[in-house]
């Protein structure tokens, strides 16, 4: 897959103190073997495929001492923090939120398919953001948590790509950090869905957010040194 | 035409990829009508009046049926306004096509999302919304952005789709086509031709 532009760090030189690392639902449920997805009967393959990337990325931030934000989707064991329309949804597409699956129970907290895969363990210090929603800031602590360091750019990876991706970027937009997506680093289910996410986050010349790889992203934080 | 009564249920609204909403419950009682962007200056720039017509329609639609509406419109913050935003005041103003009922609700926001920082949310769940029926501009903007955090919300969404345009007809398609996956991960999507049959005694 091409990437579409390589335009960032887009305004100003980036600032590494001042820029977060945030990984997207690498979770079993999503992208390993035996999760939901993979129950479903869809193809994990190029959610799968973007571990070694995000792992490349991930290893430059801790390098480089950035903060590192990892996010999982869940609902409460007791499913009071799940929309109704959304358990329905899922339970009519063939396996519901909450129900019993390969995995435990689909996308509920603490159950094997909601860890994050063995991969991209978070270490002891990295922010952990537990989210009901597709969008990382709905009823989460993560904007109070980034304001707090002072952060201001967001460097979004993770999956998929055209749904808590998405509205991760456009709610970071909406609040104010400058969001640019690894295109290398995100995925969707369907490849088109993927294409169309990073085509629409071109509108009105990356508004929402910008797309770079993790190569520039390497070289970024390594302080203009050689990329990987 | 006389509104049903309140509690009453319309008939689903054949839509992608289930019939809408999912409990087949909606009535003026519960759902809202969410227009989002219809001002000039986007008509203008995404060459929307298709749209904009349809969305005119729908509007008169729900407000025959007594169906709540509300308006939201950009209006950047002086301190917001990049040197590209800067537009003459009248093609901030409603699309020309587009008259409000006097009893519309009308929403400001700064940004492309009409919930953020907004008394939206909590101006729908007093009034007891459930369902959202969703169209404006564009498609893969505000539109979007505003059903997604709706959705996070809990609300049942529905976009029509002839009533809104995107900042291409491709990404319109696009943005449509990843809110019907995975069973409609952010709602469902429907002709106005689908809404009306729905509200239409049989």
């Amino acid at each position: 897959m091409a990437v579409l532009t390589s335009s960032w760090p887009s305004l100003r030189p980036l600032d590494i103190r001042r820029t977060a690392l945030v990984i997207i639902d690498m979770q079993v449920d999503f992208c390993a073997p035996g999760g939901w997805v993979d129950q479903l009967g869809e193809d994990v393959s190029n959610t799968r495929a973007v571990i070694g990337p995000i792992s490349e990325a991930l290893a430059a931030a801790r390098a480089a001492g950035m903060v590192v934000v990892h996010t999982r989707e869940g609902h409460k064991a007791d499913l009071a923090d799940l929309p109704l329309n959304k358990q329905w949804r899922t339970r009519a597409h063939g396996l519901g939120i909450g129900d019993m699956g390969a995995s435990g129970r689909i996308l509920v907290q603490g159950e094997p398919g909601w860890q994050i895969i063995p991969e991209l363990t978070p270490l002891p210090g990295e922010i952990v953001i537990d989210k009901p929603g597709k969008s990382s800031f709905h009823a989460t602590d993560l904007e109070d948590q980034l304001r707090a360091l002072e952060i201001t750019c967001l460097v979004v990876t993770g999956v998929t790509s055209d749904c808590c991706v998405q509205s991760t970027i456009r709610d970071g937009f909406e609040r104010g950090f400058e969001c640019v997506l690894l295109a290398d680093c995100t995925a969707a289910v369907e490849t088109d869905n993927h294409l169309a996410t990073l085509d629409i986050l071109s509108a009105f010349g990356g508004r929402w957010g910008k797309i770079s790889d993790r190569f520039a992203f390497q070289q970024a934080v390594s302080g203009g040194g050689k990329g990987a | 035409m006389v509104p049903p009564e309140p509690g009453l249920s319309y008939k689903s609204v054949a839509a992608n990829p289930y019939a809408w909403p999912f409990d087949g419950q909606w009535s003026s009682a519960d759902t809202a009508l969410l227009l989002l962007g219809l001002q000039q200056c986007a008509v203008d720039a995404l060459q929307a009046r298709e749209a904009v017509l349809a969305a005119r329609d729908l509007l008169l639609l729900a407000h025959e049926h007594g169906i709540a509406i509300y308006v939201a419109r950009r209006e950047a913050r002086p301190e917001k306004l990049a040197s590209d935003d800067h537009v003459a005041p009248a093609a901030w103003q409603w699309a020309r096509d587009i008259a409000l009922p006097e009893d519309a609700h009308i929403i400001t926001h700064a940004g492309d999302n009409a919930f953020y920082q907004t008394g939206l949310e909590n101006s729908l769940r007093s009034a007891g919304i459930r369902n959202l029926l969703i169209a404006g501009l564009p498609t893969d903007g505000l539109v979007h952005a505003t059903q997604r955090t709706a959705n996070d919300m809990g609300f049942e969404c529905l976009a029509i789709a002839d009533a809104c345009a995107g900042t291409t007809p491709a990404r319109h398609a696009a943005q449509l086509r990843i809110t019907t996956f995975g069973n409609g991960l952010f709602g469902a999507v429907a002709d106005l031709a689908a809404v009306r049959a729905a509200l239409t005694p049989s």
